[in-house]
């Protein structure tokens, strides 16, 4: 009897079991998304930003050649899928880059895509073209791309100088969708036309900005909402509690940070939350052209003072990765594995020995419990990076530094670093591909704008290149510990955490994925849908 | 009169002119402007774009040639564009004036229908225990930060109905209406209140010791016909001035207010142009805020002429 | 306007005796509300220059393991989010709002007087451009120009005086400037001038002392202001920056993410903010009761 009976319940419940995910399964066609943002972007201009703030809100409304699959969390390359592209190839010389593009797809104003598009997309990023963006971050993506080629109206070749595989990585990501060629740079930045799922409808500086369902889509059936909007609230608090009320369908993507994390799961058990890391990571500039910071000894101090689990046991309670350059595993693809990290001077557990040994190079260059070195830790005026640099002057007193914190508006940062006009700066770094060209091109090679400590090695710059043209994945993963590991040992701009950061969602709000290894590239938003 | 009121115009032109050259210069002073904070969002500074861009915008132009730009500009009604959304400044502001207005408003409404029978109360019982405690209440009113009481609210309303009111401009039912919009008033209003309570009290009693009072008792009018017919009326005229003062000066409770509730109103984009440095909006929202405090004051002063012919301007 | 005779006031108000110490006392009593307010003022100051006596813990430093804890015995207002003592934080904070309050009230008034004193004792058109600069400072809020100011200055504790001053210099100059006019006219200066006092020593000597009564209440009333107007700065991210702690700007720190989870680290700073004005206030209108009672109110 009891067999029977417990068949029967066993056999009731898979059928529950079944039918659920088989019921779940079934997207549902309609409903607007609405999420809060959490400050203004400057334009409406994906290629023209440098920030998550523009690509979560836009991205919805373009199209790239190529794009990491969006419901697959971990990018790699592995995970690039066609998009604009229907199929690509390396020419065998692994210098020509062909894409064969979709037909019939056609711009939001209704005109038709062509190959020219792409050309004009990658002509304006490259500087070639009449037209210019106002600000072109990524233009350094493109150093390596001889010209871009059409052949007929759906074929695009990208000619490279030398070979370079993680083009492909560059070109899937958010930050790099096919602008049209029809619409003016300055149109884009308050207009945008796009071949997406989404069309936008307006962008209301700090208020509002509303996408609509694109009927003419060229993937059939997507996308399954009608809509998305997102309100602007700065204020976290003010945001927090309106999601928890039922008035914003999902957090902000990585938005959520720990404490608050918890907070949301005891006001609204049933949302849905996920920690992942966000690639962006804290790290500290270290002007090392003027004194005291020209010192190597004083530098290696530096290094070694450094308690990487305090700051992460205060900021993030525990949730963050220690690591170098590239995103440590398991999310991201390219970090050290950890006995290899715990062989660099600083990331050794013992912290304590660590800051014995920073005492005695402190003290060889002079310094000591009766001589004080003082230093100004300069850091820009928001928390994020106002919280990490108190913690820092905190933990710079344990050997013999007295930090002052100086800080710094928003207007004024760069060009005070671009001028040098510092000793220490507390950095954020966000990298919005998960890959090795991107983070160490822009951030070390020397004469890039986006390296702040004006560090130069050419020996460095030559295995840069050499990695960047590697083809096997193996080998060059080895190549990248090692330029990594040198990177933190020349104490070039030493790395305090990769964050890990909350999203969360309502329970009927299905086919979100957020990314693990980088939060610019997961904001299509066509796979989902709101289960009510 | 006609001379007086033709020399307080021309003045008023001079004292706008003053306040709008000193704007100009005082936001190009400051280090930083547009153009590095939208590469300073890029995180990268690039010399060639940067001098396109503020040539685009006519940075690079003789600060004297940018401000006649500017006025030129204002006399025909042209704004200029915003640095930040590049539409057209007007089109940026107005939408966000009615929002703004409705709050100073209510915050009014709120000031004048406490404040002035409070004020009175404590006039006619001077001395007693609930003159005492009045004055406590309007001084404690008058030193409590607006921000501060908004943040007490937003803490009330979480604790006492789980939810905050979140602004959405288009209310669909009148409950919401009134939560986001009476609520902030609130906040911003309670200064307004003590203030205007402790005018009233010290016109009323400027009044009730005159004259014409004790000739009203004497001659057996009711306490409330004293108070209200003769007290009130002409007590009435100071107070409605400090309230015409104070709709100038609510703009300091309203920026803090508008930031505190997520208000898109016009005192908080004020503050965020600064942030963004985005000039054309600051200096045409100051010149704005400038003109209704100007206008504010004169219309005080004629008032004061022409209803009370006992004062006479001489300056 | 005639100087205040003190002695026949008090006698009319029926003190027994009027001089020294039982005047105080006797004024004291009769204010009750001022006598409260000053002991609240001192108590700021008294806790602002002991700081480092009644504080148990720093107010900068960071220590994580003890983050957002509730007030209890050994913090007595609870951490903050970095571990910090509140309370320590709130009485440093005293330094930061009483050097700003203190400082551009003292500074607005230097130049507010210099400014009305001139104004008003010279005329023609001394009198006329100062008059166009004091309409030109009063057309603007407080604070609107003072964040005017602090964006232009930048972030910083002498920045942040000065930007608050400057808007508190009009409303001075105006008030000495008629005080002066006023006192221009009397006997006793047209005798000085003939027996040959330069004009700078009548201004300095003789009108000067004469204006301090109504300048000393302005100032107290002043003091609520400036205080306030720093602790909103600070609120919007544009006054004192770190590491100094700021009232404000602990309130604009906690409300942006605690005010549910951390509701001490809302009310104990704003009700530092608020006691500090209302004993101003209640001092200011108790002064002002006794020096200049033809404003009472």
């Amino acid at each position: 009897m009891r067999s029977v009976q417990a068949l029967a319940a066993a056999a009731a419940l898979s059928w529950l079991a079944i039918s659920s995910i088989a019921l779940a399964g079934e997207p549902k066609q309609g409903g607007i998304l609405r999420m809060y943002h959490r400050d203004s972007p400057g334009s409406a201009s994906i290629h023209e930003g440098a920030t998550y703030s523009m690509n979560v809100p836009f991205m919805p409304v373009f199209n790239n050649l190529v794009i990491y699959k969006q419901d697959v969390a971990q990018n790699s390359m592995d995970s690039i899928v066609p998009d604009l592209a229907e199929s690509w190839a390396w020419s065998g010389d692994n210098k020509t880059l062909t894409f064969k593009l979709r037909q019939g797809v056609k711009w939001h104003d209704g005109k038709p895509f062509t190959s020219a598009d792409v050309k004009c997309t990658f002509d304006m990023l490259m500087g070639k073209s009449p037209q210019k963006f106002r600000q072109n971050p990524r233009k350094s993506w493109y150093d390596e791309v001889a010209d871009v080629t059409t052949s007929g109206d759906f074929e695009v070749a990208f000619n490279l100088k030398r070979p370079q595989p993680a083009l492909l990585a560059l070109l899937a990501s958010g930050y790099t969708p096919v602008y049209p060629c029809h619409v003016s740079p300055g149109d884009m930045r308050t207009h945008p036309i796009g071949t997406g799922p989404f069309k936008f409808v307006e962008f209301k500086a700090n208020e509002s900005i509303k996408l609509v369902r694109n009927p003419d889509y060229w993937k059939k059936d997507l996308p399954h909402l009608d809509g998305i909007e997102f309100t602007i609230i700065p204020n976290r608090s003010t945001a927090m509690l309106a999601f928890v009320a039922g008035k914003f369908d999902m957090t902000f993507p990585t938005e959520v940070s720990i404490p608050l994390l918890k907070d949301i799961k005891s006001q609204a058990p049933n949302a849905v939350c996920v920690v992942t890391p966000n690639n962006v990571n804290t790290n500290i500039i270290v002007n090392s052209s003027s004194p005291p910071f020209d010192n190597l000894d004083i530098r290696r101090a530096l290094a070694l003072a450094l308690d990487r689990k305090a700051f992460i046991s205060i900021l993030f309670e525990g949730h963050a990765d220690i690591g170098g350059t590239m995103l440590p595993a398991p999310e991201g693809f390219w970090g050290m594995p950890k006995d290899m990290l715990e062989t660099i001077p600083g990331y050794g557990p013992d912290v304590n020995a660590n800051r014995e040994q920073a005492r005695k190079l402190m003290q060889k260059a002079g310094y000591g419990a009766d001589k004080h070195l003082a230093v100004k830790v300069s850091t820009r005026n928001i928390p994020v990076y106002r919280d990490p640099a108190v913690i820092l002057i905190d933990q710079l007193k344990s050997i013999y530094i007295d930090a002052d914190l100086d800080v710094v508006e928003t207007a004024n940062w760069f060009p005070k670093i671009a001028r040098k006009d510092y000793a220490l700066g507390l950095n954020l770094t966000g990298n919005s591909v998960d890959d090795p060209d991107q983070s160490f091109y822009e951030n070390y090679s020397c004469g890039s704008e986006r390296n702040y400590t004006n560090y130069c090695n050419k020996a460095i710059e030559k295995l840069f290149d050499e990695q960047s043209q590697e083809t096997d994945v193996a080998r060059r993963k080895k190549l990248v510990w090692e330029i990594d590991k040198q990177l933190q040992e020349d104490v070039a701009r030493p790395i305090i955490f990769h964050a890990h950061t909350g999203t969360c969602w309502q329970p009927y709000v299905k086919g979100v994925t957020v990314m693990t290894n980088s939060s610019y590239n997961g904001y299509r938003y066509e796979d989902v849908w709101l289960d009510k | 009169m006609l001379a007086y009121i033709v020399r307080r115009l021309f003045l008023m032109v001079v004292t706008l002119f003053g306040i709008s050259v000193i704007i100009f210069v005082l936001l190009r002073i400051v280090p930083g402007n547009i153009v590095d904070i939208l590469f300073a969002a890029a995180g990268y500074v690039d010399p060639a774009d940067k001098a396109n861009l503020e040539r685009e915008l006519g940075l690079d132009q003789p600060i004297v040639v940018q401000y006649l730009h500017w006025i030129a500009g204002l006399l025909r009604g042209d704004l200029g564009y915003s640095y930040v959304s590049e539409k057209p400044a007007l089109d940026e502001i107005l939408p966000r004036i009615p929002i703004t207005a409705r709050l100073a408003g209510l915050a009014l409404l709120f000031s004048a229908s406490i404040g002035i029978p409070l004020g009175v109360i404590s006039a006619v019982k001077q001395g007693t225990r609930l003159d005492y405690a009045l004055r406590v209440l309007s001084l404690s009113g008058l030193s409590l930060p607006s921000f501060w009481l908004g943040l007490l609210i937003l803490m009330a309303s979480v604790a006492l109905f789980g939810t905050m009111p979140i602004f959405n401009p288009e209310p669909k039912t009148w409950t919401e209406a009134i939560a986001i919009y009476c609520v902030p008033a609130m906040a911003v209003g309670f200064r307004s209140a003590a203030l205007t309570m402790r005018i009233t009290r010290s016109s009323m009693l400027e009044i009730l010791r005159q004259d014409f009072i004790r000739t009203a008792r004497a001659k057996g009018a009711s306490e409330a016909s004293v108070n209200f017919h003769h007290a009130l009326k002409n007590a009435i005229l100071p107070v409605i001035t400090v309230i015409g003062i104070e709709a100038a000066f609510l703009i300091g409770g309203l920026i803090v207010t508008e930031t505190v509730f997520n208000i898109p109103g016009v005192a908080r984009f004020l503050v965020e142009a600064i942030r963004w440095r985005d000039y054309p909006i600051v200096q045409n929202l100051v010149m704005m805020i400038a003109v209704v405090v100007v206008l504010a004051n004169f219309t005080v002063d004629m008032l004061y002429a022409v209803f009370d012919p006992r004062i006479r301007y001489t300056d | 306007m005639a100087a205040i005779n003190y002695d026949s006031e008090l006698k009319r108000a029926g003190a027994n005796a009027t001089h020294g110490w039982r005047r105080l006392a006797f004024l004291a009593q009769r204010h009750m509300l001022g006598t409260i307010g000053l002991f609240f003022m001192l108590l700021f100051v008294w806790a602002a220059a002991f700081a480092d006596l009644i504080c148990r813990y720093d107010p900068l430093s960071v220590d994580s393991a003890h983050a957002l804890l509730h007030p209890d015995a050994r913090h007595w207002m609870g951490t903050d989010s970095f571990g910090r003592d509140v309370w320590s934080r709130i009485i440093h904070g005293a330094r930061i709002s009483l050097a700003v309050g203190i400082g551009s009230t003292a500074l607005g008034s230097l130049f507010g007087v210099s400014i009305g004193l001139a104004s008003g004792y010279l005329s023609g058109w001394v009198d006329l451009v100062f008059q166009r600069v004091t309409d030109i400072l009063q057309a603007l809020p407080l604070l609107v120009l003072a964040l005017i100011m602090t964006a232009a200055l930048g972030p910083s504790l002498p920045n942040v005086i000065i930007a608050i001053a400057i808007p508190l210099i009009p409303t001075v100059a105006r008030v000495i400037r008629a005080n002066t006019l006023a006192l221009r006219e009397l006997p006793f200066i047209e005798a000085a001038k003939s027996i040959g006092m330069s004009e700078t020593r009548i201004a300095l000597r003789h009108i000067l002392p004469n204006t301090l009564a109504p300048l000393i209440v302005l100032a107290t009333a002043q003091l609520g202001s400036t205080i306030l107007t720093e602790a909103s700065l600070s609120f919007l991210g544009l006054g004192i920056p770190e590491p100094f702690p700021s009232w404000g700007r602990m309130l604009s720190e906690s409300a942006a993410e605690y005010v549910r989870t951390a509701p001490w680290l809302v009310i104990f700073p704003g009700l530092a903010i608020s006691l500090a004005v209302f004993g101003t206030n209640l001092f200011g209108d108790a002064l002002r009761d006794i020096l200049d009672p033809r404003q009472r109110g």
